[in-house]
């Protein structure tokens, strides 16, 4: 290492104090209750590994990893796939036939959802998805009689994931334009004289010219769907009888609700552990994909 | 939203900050004196200024400063949820405050009790005799024994207000469809088919919250008597989830579904829904605590509504109020039992009994609204019989969420009564089991 090169460490300090001061002293922490009994008062009882066997055999634990998945695909994958269509539909087509200001109220429309904090959100859906909610008017109205959408375990799942598909969409269609912004506009005219049509220059054009941006959206769609936790506490509780219940969720009831901090800290550890190799993939996929 | 890595610091947070504090206190015994000579009460409650409670200790607080010249009430109003998380942490602290209202049970004021983070009232209790004016079972939430466990042991705390569950009815809407008060489980049922066959649903409501559970609890208690209620609260012999009362309870509560006395739709409504179709006029009737009962009075204008007790039962869900607490660490402890003292007189207890309260000794000749009458002499007539029975959630810590599930389940039929049962056991045993064995 080279005397300059060295001189330069001195501008990380601060950045290293406050990550380990706000992410790896807490971390450290948590790991360690996680190996502890503790009901968040008098000393932690070391227990070892029992809290993660005991997480293993928890039904619970699974569904809600299971849930997880569902919410993997109400807030990445379906938003994703409808944020690309919206964008290049609203940047090619509606941007170009009615102007860039019809473009631009579509798009804010798209993204007013975001902007709504998510447990207000979640309480406006619970109003519609009421027994006596507007959804189930609409239902009565036109003959399909009526149903308890968020009481029924059957319903209770899919209804929360069409709400976080409702306040996921407007985020990629942001990004996406945005990133359609950067794209050489002769591009388009080139393939439009060459006879392509809408979906052919969608296929040829914008899917590769704004892969970076779909990374970037799908990791951090990802990282949000994992650890969900507004929506469903404004919504269900996790509810009914665990339909809904996603890690996050669980690992709040053991802290706070049964008192079982190291238990809380186990799931919230696996939890991040998940996140983590997640995230790590993500990079390695864009990485060979950008090579 | 609650990232996990929040929760993770939060997590820590509490570690670093309970370890910190500990270290703070270690060595502090002595301050926690009983002087009395601060010239501050540093006092937390949680009750609504325009509340029952609210009222009444307002002004405990004047006559508190009168008797205590020189004496500054420092009072700070907290919310519930604020004190339910953040207790341990503020009681091992020395900002705790000298006198506190907290939550009664085993996994709150029992946890802590347990922990060494209360004073122990005993001495206190016995010489100012505030154990006269409490019922046995108003005195089973104030007494915890080593290991948390409510019903006997020493004082931790002081209550001087009660609860309790009933119906509130519709009397306009029972006058419409010719349906009288009903004195008995047999009188209710009738009263409700009369509702079911004009095709109004007899019984509000809420299973994502708190009144499933309590209808559930209210039936099964129709079919027990105390040594259930010890079992199954205080642990004092075995409870067969698959044998009456409890089965009564679950297959009941199904069978109400089934019949229409209980809404199909109504698995993930909540008790504020519940509440806002009474006021609206929507709910001939709800079986809920007293604690809705000054809001019914403020809310309710266009139609006259009563209560009466849950037919038949002699046993009832309910219990104390919430309690006074001394922190260990408080300052002034004699102050705090001073405050105490005037919250338990007459006239403050007769402020809270007109205002909607259920203090735990009333002067009915004082009370004028013949509504709080009726509350408050209900409520003499349960715990004159020893008819508190506590709340179905209370036994474990974290037993409130599988009663919702099972109240969800018995309301959308996901389960049966059977399954219901076995899953409220599973929790209840286990949880017991981790009670007992520390």
């Amino acid at each position: 290492m080279t005397r300059g090169k060295a001189g330069y460490w001195w501008y990380l300090l601060p950045g290293a104090v406050a990550f380990t001061a706000v992410v790896a002293v807490p971390f450290g922490a948590n790991l360690y209750l996680s190996l502890t009994k503790w009901s968040g008062i008098g000393d932690p009882r070391w227990i070892g590994l029992d809290n993660y066997s005991r997480l293993l055999r928890d039904e619970v634990f699974w569904t809600s990893f299971r849930n997880t998945a569902a919410m993997v695909i109400a807030m990445v994958v379906v938003p994703t796939l409808i944020g690309l269509l919206l964008s290049a539909a609203l940047f090619d087509v509606i941007g170009r036939r009615f102007g860039p200001r019809t473009a631009s109220f579509l798009r804010a429309t798209f993204y007013l959802p975001q902007v709504l904090p998510v447990v207000v959100a979640g309480i406006l859906w619970g109003w519609l998805l009421r027994p006596d909610g507007a959804v189930n008017a609409v239902g009565r109205a036109i003959g399909l009689g009526e149903h308890d959408w968020l009481g029924d375990p059957k319903t209770a799942l899919p209804m929360v994931m069409l709400v976080m598909i409702w306040v996921q969409i407007g985020y990629p269609v942001v990004i996406f334009l945005a990133a359609l912004q950067r794209v050489d506009p002769d591009l388009y005219e080139a393939a439009e004289i060459d006879g392509a049509g809408w979906f052919a220059r969608f296929r040829a054009i914008t899917l590769p010219q704004i892969r970076p941006e779909t990374f970037v959206v799908t990791l951090t769609c990802t990282i949000a769907a994992l650890k969900v936790f507004g929506p469903i506490w404004a919504l269900t509780r996790g509810g009914p009888d665990n339909a809904t219940t996603v890690p996050s969720y669980f690992a709040y009831n053991a802290f706070f609700n049964k008192l079982q901090v190291g238990y809380g800290a186990a799931v919230a550890t696996a939890l991040t552990l998940v996140i983590v190799a997640v995230s790590i993939g993500f990079l390695k996929v864009q990485r060979r994909a950008e090579e | 939203m609650r990232s996990p890595r929040t929760m993770i610091s939060m997590g820590a947070a509490m570690v670093s900050l309970a370890l910190v504090l500990a270290g703070c206190s270690g060595g502090d015994d002595g301050a926690a004196g009983d002087g009395g000579q601060g010239g501050t009460l540093k006092l937390w409650h949680y009750e609504s200024a325009n509340g029952a409670m609210g009222k009444a200790w307002d002004r405990a607080i004047e006559v508190f400063e009168s008797e205590h010249p020189g004496v500054t009430v420092q009072f700070e109003r907290k919310a519930f949820e604020q004190i339910q998380q953040n207790a341990s942490m503020i009681l091992a602290s020395d900002q705790a405050p000298d006198l506190m209202e907290y939550n009664k049970g085993n996994a709150t004021a029992g946890l802590l009790s347990s922990k060494g983070l209360l004073t122990d009232l005993s001495d206190e209790v016995a010489s100012r005799g505030w154990d006269k004016a409490l019922s046995p079972s108003l005195q089973t939430t104030a007494r915890y024994d080593e290991k948390g466990v409510m019903g006997s042991g020493n004082w931790f705390g002081v209550p001087n207000y009660g609860e309790y569950v009933m119906v509130y009815y519709n009397k306009a809407l029972f006058q419409q469809y010719g349906v009288a008060v009903p004195k008995t489980l047999d009188e209710l049922t009738a009263a409700m088919d009369t509702f079911v066959a004009k095709k109004v649903t007899p019984l509000g409501m809420a299973g994502a919250e708190y009144p499933a559970g309590q209808l559930y609890y209210q039936l099964a208690l129709s079919k027990a008597d105390r040594s259930f209620v010890d079992n199954y609260q205080l642990y004092k012999g075995s409870v067969d989830f698959q044998a009456d009362p409890l089965r009564y309870g679950a297959e009941t509560f199904r069978q109400w579904v089934g019949k229409g006395y209980v809404s199909k739709q109504s698995a993930s409504l909540k008790a504020e829904d519940m509440g806002t179709a009474f006021i609206a006029g929507r709910t001939p009737m709800i079986v809920s605590g007293s604690w809705w009962h000054g809001r019914f009075a403020s809310e309710i204008k266009k139609f006259e509504w009563g209560t009466f007790l849950f037919p038949g039962n002699k046993l009832n869900a309910g219990s104390s109020g919430n309690l006074w607490v001394v922190p260990e660490q408080s300052k002034n402890k004699k102050l705090a039992y001073d405050f105490i003292d005037i919250t338990m007189r007459p006239e403050i207890q007769t402020i809270m009994a007109n205002n909607g309260g259920v203090p735990v000794k009333a002067d009915l000749s004082q009370v004028t609204d013949p509504r709080n009458k009726e509350l408050i002499a209900n409520f003499a007539a349960i715990t004159k019989d020893d008819g508190l029975a506590f709340y179905p959630d209370w036994p474990v810590p974290g037993y409130y969420d599988v009663l919702v599930a099972g109240g969800q389940s018995l309301i959308n039929g996901s389960k049966n009564p059977d399954q219901v049962l076995v899953d409220l056991g599973k929790a209840y045993h286990r949880g017991v089991e981790e009670i007992k064995n520390g």
